[in-house]
């Protein structure tokens, strides 16, 4: 049984339902009625996971039963997150603040003909896209990614037509308010889709305002057939803030995905990445790095499903933990039985700056066709003496040489990051941490 | 320059050097040979400071400092350099970068500014030039994927950027083919003068054909077994360590 929250003397799901009941209540009716209700019957099926639940054996989710008070979605405006627009996206630009689209925030003005924008209530006014986000929901094995179904009113649509090859790259920003007290919850959702042979170019950049927020996500990705699609997701949260993202890419035939995923360090952050390789040729490409210090998390729940033949996916990890930090990374790929000729690559490197620091890794492969080609591995490692006293021997200090080292063990994830500004400020911030703990 | 007393040391309570004394003056040259095992590249470290390899007794004193008491970077500071016999590899490190950082510890520590990036870029490709090094290795990773010969140029390079007071050079000549060994030792030689001083470790006579030593010592079993000049180099090649692998034993 879960265990109660402390200000209410609930269960989580009793909490839960309690303030989901209140929160339909309270709503007009939308175009997001139906997904809500869904979603909290989701919900019900799943349960709140603890500590046990396979899929968070690494994570505390106690600290993110917080009473699920979705934030108002209040004023912000542009010198506010100015800070966090990269350069060159300026122009294609979209902001969420506490998952509802701001267009006063926002500017479209670079963006190419013919892709479209609209806003979550509006897009779910298709019954096309009502019918595919529901489905994905009554599927749904995540429990936050229900909780924010049961919850979001807003979100955006990303259409690129069909054989459109973008020139502009879009970055949706996600702010987080924490205007509204503590604790308090948002639900963000995007839904993206990359036409036949179309290419896209997208950053997913989350960051907050101030306080101990929880930004619970989902994001769906359909890539067309044929279509190529590059997407970073940068955390750069408050460092009190909780964030859970659930990541869906769809792959049909031909379509390449190369993605990144870089982590700045919270309280907590949950990144859950789910991809499905439906057909013929796909290419999925993914490389994540972390840099964590004091008592931030990040967490990676990963499941890469080959579903067809002649698909190849390629994942790398690298943690830098340092004080008592913590990381993991679960990632398994399963090969369904159709699926020959797959090839797939996992790897996860860890760099544990600390003896209180903490990285675990747990690749795995599920092999159901028998002629393939599939690797796993994870190293844990410390820095090399004998790569220091080189360093040293040649002049450099201690804090210098150690910095060295530690972002050269990053800096193969960050050179493949394929945005100059978002690698940028890896490099002149991300990395910058490694600087401050030299003491 | 350097006076070596009595230096006994190793590793994990091994010890490796059994008691070494050596005097080094500005302008001299001096060849360290010995069978494989003896102990040579153990005393280098502990001259260098390798964490690894400690001094149980004995002195050493540099430039009239207590060299032991010093960090292995405060050494370099101080113009010692060790070229490996094996360097690392340091992937995810800029060669070029790393060697201006170097380059810039030692004027900051001078009490200089800092080199500005263009002018070191100057600096790099005249020295590069004189140990026939080419200009990509700049954006390589340092000894990164290096064959065994391009390592120990670019331990030579380094050499020749930093400019040091002592070099150590521990088989800096294995694995380098003969033009590579004459361009290597051309490089040395260019920067050798009388205010500074050179301990080449090596196995082969052939490269004292190029870098002429004041001094030739024979290393073995962690210690001095004998010391002599030029002629004793010779006289090793052809008949070999026994003599004095027997003595000490
Ligand atoms: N870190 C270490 N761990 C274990 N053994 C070591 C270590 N360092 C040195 N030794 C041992 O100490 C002895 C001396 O080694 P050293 O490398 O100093 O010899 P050397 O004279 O340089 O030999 P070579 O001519 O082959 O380079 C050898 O037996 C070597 O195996
Ligand atoms: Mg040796």
């Amino acid at each position: 049984m879960s265990s109660l929250t402390a200000e209410t003397g609930l269960t989580p799901e009793a909490e839960l339902l309690e303030s989901h009941k209140k929160f339909m209540e309270d709503k007009s009716s939308s175009n997001f009625s139906s997904l809500n209700k869904i979603g909290a019957q989701q919900f019900e099926k799943l349960g709140y996971p603890n500590s046990k639940h396979e899929m968070f054996t690494f994570v505390n989710t106690k600290s993110v039963a917080t009473g699920f008070v979705s934030a108002k979605g209040s004023e912000v405006n542009k010198g506010q997150i100015a800070e966090f627009v990269y350069s060159g996206c300026e122009r294609s630009l979209v902001v969420l603040v506490d998952g509802q689209y701001r267009e006063n925030l926002s500017d479209l003005s670079d963006l190419d003909n013919g892709v479209k924008l609209v806003s979550g209530e509006e897009a779910l006014a298709d019954s096309k896209i009502r019918e595919y986000l529901e489905s994905s929901v009554q599927d749904e094995n995540d429990t936050f990614a229900a909780i924010n179904a049961a919850f979001c009113q807003d979100g955006l649509f990303l259409d690129i037509p069909a054989k459109v090859v973008m020139q502009s790259t879009i970055q949706i920003l996600a702010i987080s308010s924490g205007a509204n007290g503590e604790n308090e919850s948002s639900y963000p959702r995007v839904l993206v889709r990359v036409g036949d042979l179309a290419e896209a170019k997208i950053i997913v950049r989350y960051a907050g305002l101030k306080g101990n927020y929880f930004v619970n996500s989902v994001q769906d990705f359909l890539i067309g057939n044929g279509a190529g699609l590059g997407l970073v997701q940068v955390e750069t949260d408050q460092k009190e803030a909780r964030n859970f993202s659930k990541t869906r890419l769809i792959l049909n035939r031909d379509s390449r995905f190369s993605g990144a995923n870089v982590s700045y360090g919270s309280a907590l952050t949950r990144c859950h990445l789910e991809a499905r390789l439906k057909a013929t040729g796909s290419e999925f490409r993914f490389n994540s790095v972390g840099v964590l210090e004091k008592k931030e998390q990040v967490h990676h729940y990963m499941r890469v499903y080959h579903e067809a033949a002649q698909c190849s996916s390629d994942m790398h990890f690298k943690n830098i933990v340092n004080d008592q930090s913590r990381s993991s990374v679960d990632g398994t790929v399963i090969v369904e039985q159709d699926a020959q000729l797959t090839n797939s690559d996992q790897l996860i490197n860890n760099l544990l700056l600390s003896d209180e620091a903490h990285a675990d890794s747990k690749p795995n492969l599920i092999i159901n066709a028998d002629d393939v080609k599939c690797t796993h591995g994870n190293t844990v490692g410390q820095i090399d003496e004998e790569q220091l006293f080189y360093l040293k021997a040649r002049g450099l200090s201690e804090a210098i040489a150690k910095t060295l080292l530690t972002k050269s063990f990053a800096a193969s994830i960050v050179e493949t990051i394929e945005f100059p500004s978002v690698r940028k400020n890896v490099e002149e911030t991300l990395l910058k941490k490694l600087e401050a703990n030299d003491g | 320059m350097l006076d070596i007393k009595d230096l006994t040391g190793g590793f994990d309570g091994n010890e490796i050097v059994k008691g070494v004394s050596l005097k080094v003056n500005p302008g001299e040259i001096h060849a360290i040979m010995g069978p494989n095992g003896s102990g040579k590249s153990t005393l280098s470290k502990i001259l260098a400071g390798h964490p690894v390899y400690e001094a149980t007794g004995g002195t050493v004193t540099y430039k009239g400092k207590n060299l032991l008491e010093m960090d292995p970077e405060a050494r370099a500071l101080e113009g010692v350099f060790l070229g490996f016999q094996y360097p690392v590899e340091i992937p995810g490190v800029n060669n070029a970068e790393f060697l201006r950082m170097s380059y810039n510890a030692l004027l900051v520590n001078r009490g200089e500014e800092e080199i500005d990036p263009l002018d070191f870029d100057e600096i790099l490709d005249q020295k590069m030039k004189t140990v026939d090094m080419d200009p990509k290795y700049k954006d390589r990773f340092l000894n990164d994927g290096f064959s065994g010969g391009e390592k120990k140029k670019n331990e030579i390079l380094q050499m020749a950027v930093l400019e040091p007071t002592l070099a150590i050079l521990d088989e800096t000549d294995s694995g380098l083919d003969i033009d590579a060994l004459k361009t290597v030792a051309n490089g040395v030689n260019r920067l050798f003068n009388k205010d500074r001083a050179l301990i080449v470790i090596t196995h082969y006579q052939r490269l004292l054909d190029y870098i002429k030593p004041h001094f030739v010592h024979v290393f073995s079993d962690g210690k001095i077994v004998e010391t002599g000049g030029k002629e004793l180099a010779l006289d090793l090649e052809k008949n070999g360590y026994d003599k004095y692998i027997a003595s000490g034993n």
